[in-house]
């Protein structure tokens, strides 16, 4: 293979074992948005999934102070519990949503950056964990990662229905008797295992991202509802791939970049696309739509 | 006679605290509407929270269907995002969750589904964003929900509110046909012309139980005027003040008075 065709290659890369790993995890991750993702948007959990994600952040630093790369995922999760408990304390005291989130998020993200800088250094730098360490995953936190997202995804397709029911009309879940609470508890336990298999990973940054955009993505290009689980699955699918092969070329140019934050980026590149795809086709619709009534009234 | 599906007798309803509405006896029959009236505040929307457990009561005697899914409701339509991705379809068969449960349905379920469509005229529109329904055929699409989950009472909430005459009347017409089918309905509303046309009996309260009889014995106008004190009611574009509040706004004598900004010379008692 000539260097230029190798340069263009989309395959090529990803046959090596540290390629092949963070591709898999992002194809894994794009299921998730397609489904925990999707419950995210349809009942705009999106503050509180960012919440989440800061709140995993000084879990990411303890589990690295006390057991390095191998103590992120368990610091993360104890984090994540930790979270979801004051969450729900401080909600139940009475507080909105919104401000529970916003304290919960505060509080957790100056303790996380405290906790990086009082270290010195030795838990590794600040971008570290806002962008992760995608390409040195190894297949220990890829199974466990797969193994939290088959977790989440499960949990939200076995409750999907009454899970739609809730979103839609959350008054009328609980007038026709069914367990909101329980329903609520389920949906953010999913977000919140999406949250840390991604964050000890692809980092807190990327977490959010993935969960959110493929799906605020695929909401711009479809007005259905399943055809809008499979479009963010796709396109989280091909951007994260997208991002990777970027990471490589730019790596081939002689620049190297932060390989979460690319793929992020792409994401974002890929989300503004679906935008404007999606106000072009709602332009064209609503013309054909005059024309069309034009002509049936001529 | 058919058999109660609701009996009530001398029940408080409230949150804790005062009772927001008490002294209430009524029960609903089998293929029988009654329809709940009262003022704002009256505590109505307590009242039926009530009969879905959503609200505190305390009663001498209290039956209401207990199973899931017996109990269909329909709420005011302006509650519900109307930007949600889900097709009028896919609305009804949420109404077959709460019997479901986690399970998946089923063709039997899917036939249920498709015969609410039709009892509320919509089965054109089944793969129609819920959005980009009108507001009346949003509000029949969620009484179809509600029939989905086939229920032996069904509570609508101002269920005629801000519906076109065509709509209204097609909602009456189902009213009618689910009556036929041996469903009790309870509906409250401030229409008392609509109470007066499907409605058998008549639940006044206002903070109290003002009266339940049969729906010509309790629409009176003194009846009426004892719920509605210093209210002022519209009945089919006519507005009615009662002698309190008439009393209040003018210094003016007592007598009841029928302002008529609609059509001329049009009564209603």
């Amino acid at each position: 293979m000539t260097p230029t065709a190798a340069l263009i290659d989309p395959f090529t890369p990803f046959s090596v074992p540290f390629m092949g790993r963070p591709l898999l995890l992002l194809v894994a991750l794009a299921i998730a948005a397609g489904t925990v993702g999707v419950l995210v948007n349809l009942r705009r959990l999106e503050f509180s999934t960012d919440g989440l994600t800061h709140a995993v952040f000084p879990g990411l630093v303890v589990g690295a102070t006390l057991g390095g790369a191998a103590g992120l995922m368990p610091g993360a999760i104890g984090a994540a519990v930790v979270a979801a408990v004051v969450l729900a304390l401080i909600s139940r005291r009475g507080q909105p949503r919104d401000t529970a989130v916003a304290i919960v998020l505060t509080s957790f993200f100056s303790l996380g950056v405290v906790l990086v800088s009082g270290s010195g250094g030795a838990t590794g730098s600040l971008s570290d964990f806002f962008f992760g360490r995608l390409l040195t995953i190894t297949w220990a936190d890829l199974g466990l990662s797969l193994a939290l997202i088959g977790v989440a995804v499960l949990l939200v397709v076995l409750t999907a229905r009454p899970q739609l029911y809730a979103a839609f009309d959350p008054a009328g879940a609980r007038r026709a008797g069914l367990p909101v609470l329980v329903l609520e508890v389920v949906g953010t336990v999913a977000v919140a295992l999406v949250v840390v298999a991604a964050s000890a990973s692809v980092g807190t940054l990327l977490a959010l991202a993935v969960v959110i955009v493929p799906t605020a993505a695929a909401r711009a290009l479809t007005r259905s509802l399943a055809a809008a689980a499979v479009v963010a699955i796709a396109f989280g699918a091909a951007t994260g791939w997208l991002g990777l092969w970027a990471v490589v070329q730019l790596a081939v140019l002689g620049v190297d970049v932060a390989p979460g934050a690319t793929v992020a980026l792409t994401m974002i590149v890929g989300y503004l696309a679906a935008l404007a795809i999606g106000h072009l086709r709602g332009t064209s619709t609503r013309h054909s739509a005059i024309a069309s009534s034009a002509g049936a009234a001529s | 006679m058919s058999e109660p599906v609701v009996e009530i007798a001398d029940a408080s309803f409230g949150y804790g605290g005062a009772p927001v509405l008490s002294g209430v006896s009524f029960e609903v029959r089998a293929g029988e509407a009654v329809a709940l009236i009262g003022p704002n505040g009256a505590g109505k929307s307590t009242l039926l929270a009530g009969l879905l457990g959503l609200a505190q009561h305390e009663a001498r005697v209290f039956r209401v269907p207990a199973a899931r899914g017996e109990i269909g409701t329909l709420p005011q339509s302006s509650e519900i995002d109307p930007a949600f991705p889900v097709t009028l379809e896919q609305v009804v068969a949420m109404g077959r969750t709460p019997r479901l449960g986690l399970k998946w349905p089923g063709r039997a379920d899917r036939r249920i589904v498709a015969e609410a469509i039709e009892a509320v005229g919509l089965t054109e529109h089944r793969g129609t964003r819920f959005g980009d329904l009108s507001g009346g055929q949003r509000q029949r699409a969620l009484l179809a929900r509600a029939l989905a989950g086939e229920p032996r009472l069904l509570l609508l909430d101002e269920p005629f509110n801000g519906l076109d005459h065509g709509s209204r009347d097609a909602l009456l017409e189902t009213v009618r046909r689910l009556k036929a089918q041996g469903v009790a309905l309870l509906i409250t509303t401030h229409d008392l012309d609509l109470a007066r046309a499907v409605c058998d009996r008549t639940l006044l309260v206002n903070g109290r139980q003002i009266a339940f009889d049969e729906t010509g014995c309790v629409l009176t106008l003194e009846r009426v005027e004892a719920a509605f004190a210093s209210h002022v009611m519209e009945i089919d574009g006519h507005t009615l003040a009662t002698t309190e509040h008439h009393a209040a706004a003018h210094g003016a004598h007592h007598h009841h008075v029928l302002q008529d900004d609609g059509a001329a010379g049009a009564e209603h008692r």
